[in-house]
């Protein structure tokens, strides 16, 4: 069983993960699922994966040996447009995957998560959908909360614009946060079902920081990069 | 004058209990009224002499003393300075006629007639020919002037020996006519005692009105702006009066001048009414209504002038006025040694010296009008009162100032004492939040450690003890990710909810349907009412620990111990009556268990426990859980609180 793109080829995952047995669990469940997978240990060693040619998608831990994630997702943004890009997360905290999110990733996937479910998350993301969590999504509209009653202080945590965000992406992310399901936020809101993941995508897009300098103020802001 | 008022009570202590002690009371006033009055009597001398000194010399090498006076048809010889008797007509006027002798050689310069003082109006004429008349100058027609006239004599009119000169003096009542001694020589010898007197007695007067003036206006608008005060107001209408009376142009017979001018010359006794009324309130006593009788012979020359217009204006002051001024100066000295021996203050002693020195100059005045004293009929009343008034003036304003500047430190003291107190206040508030700070970390602390053993502890410890038994796979599986859930849950319920369980519930869906998805069970989410469960501003992060822990359990107990296919959570709404409360229920298909009488699970020790637990949990948040079970499945209702405790219920 060989999972294949819209083109047919197979699907390539560059997967970098320095825990050794994280790394294992994690590709044989894409594996078994068919995907090819090169793994990577450290930020160089994914480097120099890249040299071969671009994965479709890219799993990545945030803490490497030699540096941080978010670099790796920015090099590859910028470089590899097309490439869908996840975190691995141990635990989902919306510090982290926010910030990954933020410099272009696109939801997260946990270390501990079933072989199964693993392989549901990639091929969605392959699929085009963009998984967005409960958590992720209410600390989201936590923000928009916060930016409209006052901006006197910024809020603790990664700096988040959701300025761009329209009213109707914000009521969708509201019923992510409070577990509706897609089906159930579309029938509340008026939508038909099959529009959600594109509402969805849009929010991933909107959160995203888009020029290099931006995205250098943002990590400088994140206190990832030093000057 | 507030602050002077304010004073007085401060520094008078002796006023209260002199009642009871007289005698040192006696005693303290001897003791302070001796020393003011010699002081005043060594003022009344230096006055005294000060006048005489002041007296201005005249040219007495060029003085005509010897005329002879034609009068009434009668004619004698008389030696100036000479007085003649008041008349109200100005008809035939008095007649001194003298001469004198002119040398052509003797002078370069022209030679003029020069008369030092003289009431009411001469005319004078050499050798027939009129060279002055002093009713047409204005300030000269006042007999409380003064006022010098020099005139020079054309030389074509003087011939080399004897001249005759004439002195025509008007008289207007009821003053008596008075003529001083004549001068009559070089311009150049009598010209600086002429410019002397003019300096003294009409240039003077007029910087003391102007002065006045000023003063008027800067006293007028203080008490504008200070209603309260009205010793401001006062003042300025006794200088606004004095300085009518010094500009009105005064009658002089025949001609027709208005009576209300020839009436505002009597202004005298309502101006120094006023000045006692100003030393009442400026001392800080309140002005008696009977005071108001200090007004009254002012007003009736007044009123009498307006009816009966001149000369009454005139006599009524000279009987009237002049007494009302000496009464109104008495009191003011009253006054001011009143303050004096109760205050002991610079302003009162002030005053005091001031008023003494005008009353002095009015008793010599007095003297000198019904001829006691021959000084050659100079009044210096008017002089000494304008400059006494000028001085008040000068020193309220003074007063003022220094009051502003009294005012200015009190608001820098204030401005400093206020950012003293907010420094203190923003430091102990500073001190307090961090106090406030240091609590709310260590309950956390305390709450999140609590957490940890409860969930996170017990289970790392289960996995320790599983490995060191030797199990393998699944039970140790089981609890590692029992403990990665916990640790999860824990981190996700320190997340600001803005007390809206539902965005916790939103997670907990997520990481239960992971946990159901290997084992194929269902979980059917229900949510009754779009907003879910009522808004707790009251939420904290330890009662979503415990509620989401309860659910954790109810479904963990579903899949271990009931083997359910299927799992609802409902979350519903209810209110019956006493405001809005959630409610969420697990139900499962599974095959349930059996309760014991006391609400305990009898069959499983394990389920048994995880059961307490739930009721322990519930019961902390105030909530109320229920559970049925029977043979087609399980459900554990819970019962949300309307308010959630803020104190842990059975913490401890």
């Amino acid at each position: 069983m060989t999972e294949q793109g819209e083109t047919g080829e197979t699907i390539t995952i560059l997967l970098v993960e320095d825990d050794a047995p994280t790394c294992w669990r994690l590709q044989d469940a894409l594996v078994k699922a068919g995907y090819e997978v090169r793994s990577a240990g450290t930020l160089g060693e994914a480097r120099a994966a890249l040299a071969a040619g671009a994965p479709r998608v890219l799993l990545t831990d945030l803490r490497l040996p030699d540096g941080h994630g978010i670099e790796l997702i920015r090099e590859m943004r910028q470089r590899f447009p097309d490439t869908e890009i996840m975190v691995i997360s141990a635990l989902g905290d919306e510090e982290s995957v926010i910030s990954a999110i933020t410099v272009g990733a696109t939801g997260y996937l946990l270390k501990d998560a079933f072989p199964t479910d693993i392989a549901t998350t990639v091929r969605d993301l392959v699929a085009g959908h963009s998984p967005i969590s409960a958590s992720i999504a209410r600390f989201i509209v936590r923000r928009t909360q916060g930016a409209a009653q006052s901006s006197a202080e910024p809020p603790p945590g990664p700096v988040l614009n959701t300025a761009r965000l329209t009213p109707r992406e914000i009521d969708i992310l509201w019923g992510i946060a409070k577990g509706f399901s897609y089906a159930e936020i579309a029938s509340h809101l008026g939508l038909s079902k099959q529009t959600v993941p594109g509402h969805i995508k849009n929010i991933y897009r909107k959160l995203e920081v888009h020029t290099r300098s931006e995205a250098v103020f943002e990590a400088v802001q994140q206190g990832l990069i030093k000057l | 004058m507030s602050e002077v008022a304010a004073k007085s009570p401060a520094e008078t202590p002796a006023e209260a209990p002199a009642e009871a002690q007289p005698r040192p009371r006696r005693r303290l006033i001897a003791s302070r009224l001796v020393p003011y009055l010699l002081l005043q009597a060594l003022i009344v001398i230096a006055t005294v002499l000060g006048l005489r000194l002041l007296q201005p010399s005249d040219p007495d090498d060029f003085a005509l003393s010897g005329f002879s006076l034609r009068q009434d048809g009668v004619t004698l010889p008389v030696t100036l300075p000479h007085f003649t008797a008041s008349r109200y007509s100005v008809d035939d006027p008095p007649l001194y006629t003298g001469s004198f002798t002119f040398r052509r050689g003797e002078a370069a310069s022209g030679w003029s007639v020069y008369l030092p003082r003289f009431s009411n109006a001469v005319e004078v004429a050499v050798d027939g020919v009129v060279v002055l008349d002093s009713r047409r100058d204005a300030n000269a027609n006042r007999p409380d002037r003064n006022t010098p006239q020099i005139a020079a004599i054309p030389a074509s009119l003087l011939r080399e020996g004897a001249n005759e000169i004439t002195v025509r003096l008007f008289v207007w009542g009821p003053l008596k006519g008075f003529l001083d001694t004549v001068y009559v020589g070089p311009d150049a010898a009598l010209r600086p005692a002429y410019e002397t007197r003019t300096l003294l007695f009409v240039t003077l007067p007029v910087v003391f009105s102007a002065w006045q003036s000023i003063l008027a206006v800067i006293l007028a608008i203080m008490w504008l702006m200070r209603r309260r005060e009205p010793v401001y107001g006062v003042l300025a209408v006794a200088m606004v009066l004095g300085v009518v009376q010094a500009y009105v142009p005064p009658p002089v017979p025949p001609a027709a001048t208005s009576r209300l001018a020839s009436v505002l010359l009597a202004s005298a006794p309502i101006e120094s009414a006023l000045v006692v009324m100003f030393g009442v309130l400026f001392f800080g006593w309140r002005w008696p209504r009977y005071g108001m009788l200090l007004f009254v012979p002012g007003l009736v020359v007044f009123v009498v002038g307006l009816i009966g217009g001149p000369p009454l204006p005139r006599i009524l002051f000279l009987v009237l006025g002049i007494p009302t001024v000496g009464l109104c100066l008495l009191l003011m000295a009253w006054v001011t040694a009143t303050a004096v021996v109760r205050r002991q203050d610079a302003a009162s002693f002030t005053i005091g010296c001031a008023v003494t020195i005008v009353l002095v100059c009015w008793i010599r005045d007095m003297l000198t009008v019904i001829e006691i004293v021959n000084t050659d009929r100079i009044f210096v009343s008017r002089l000494s009162y304008s400059a006494m008034l000028v001085a008040i003036g000068a020193g309220l304003t003074w007063r003022f100032a220094r009051a502003l500047n009294q005012v200015d430190n009190f608001a820098d003291q204030l401005v400093t004492r206020v950012r003293e107190a907010e420094e203190r206040l923003k430091a102990s508030f500073a001190r307090e939040e961090e106090r406030a700070r240091a609590a709310a970390l260590a309950n956390e602390r305390t709450r999140l450690m609590r957490d940890l053993h409860d969930g996170l502890g017990g289970q790392l410890v289960s996995i320790v003890a599983l490995s060191e038994r030797g199990h393998e796979g699944a039970s140790i599986t089981d609890a590692a990710r029992a403990a990665l859930k916990d640790l999860r849950l824990v981190i996700d319920s320190m997340d600001d909810i803005g007390g809206d369980l539902m965005l916790a519930l939103g997670s907990w869906r997520e990481r239960a349907s992971a946990q159901l998805r290997p084992h194929d069970i269902t979980l059917d989410w229900r949510v009754a009412t779009p907003q879910g469960v009522p808004l707790h501003p009251e939420l904290r992060p330890w009662h979503v620990v415990q509620i989401v822990r309860i659910l954790d359990e109810a479904v963990t107990n579903a899949v271990k111990h009931a083997q359910a296919r299927r799992i609802a959570v409902t979350i519903d709404t209810f209110d019956a009556g006493q405001g809005p409360y959630g409610v969420i229920s697990v139900t499962d298909d599974g095959r349930g268990f059996a309760i014991a009488g006391n609400g305990e699970a009898g069959r499983n020790g394990q389920t048994a426990r995880g059961l307490r637990n739930m009721r322990n949990r519930a019961a902390r948040c105030g909530a109320v859980l229920d559970l049925s079970s029977d043979g087609s499945g399980t459900r554990v209702r819970l019962q949300l609180p309307q308010r959630f405790p803020d104190s842990d219920m059975a913490a401890g």
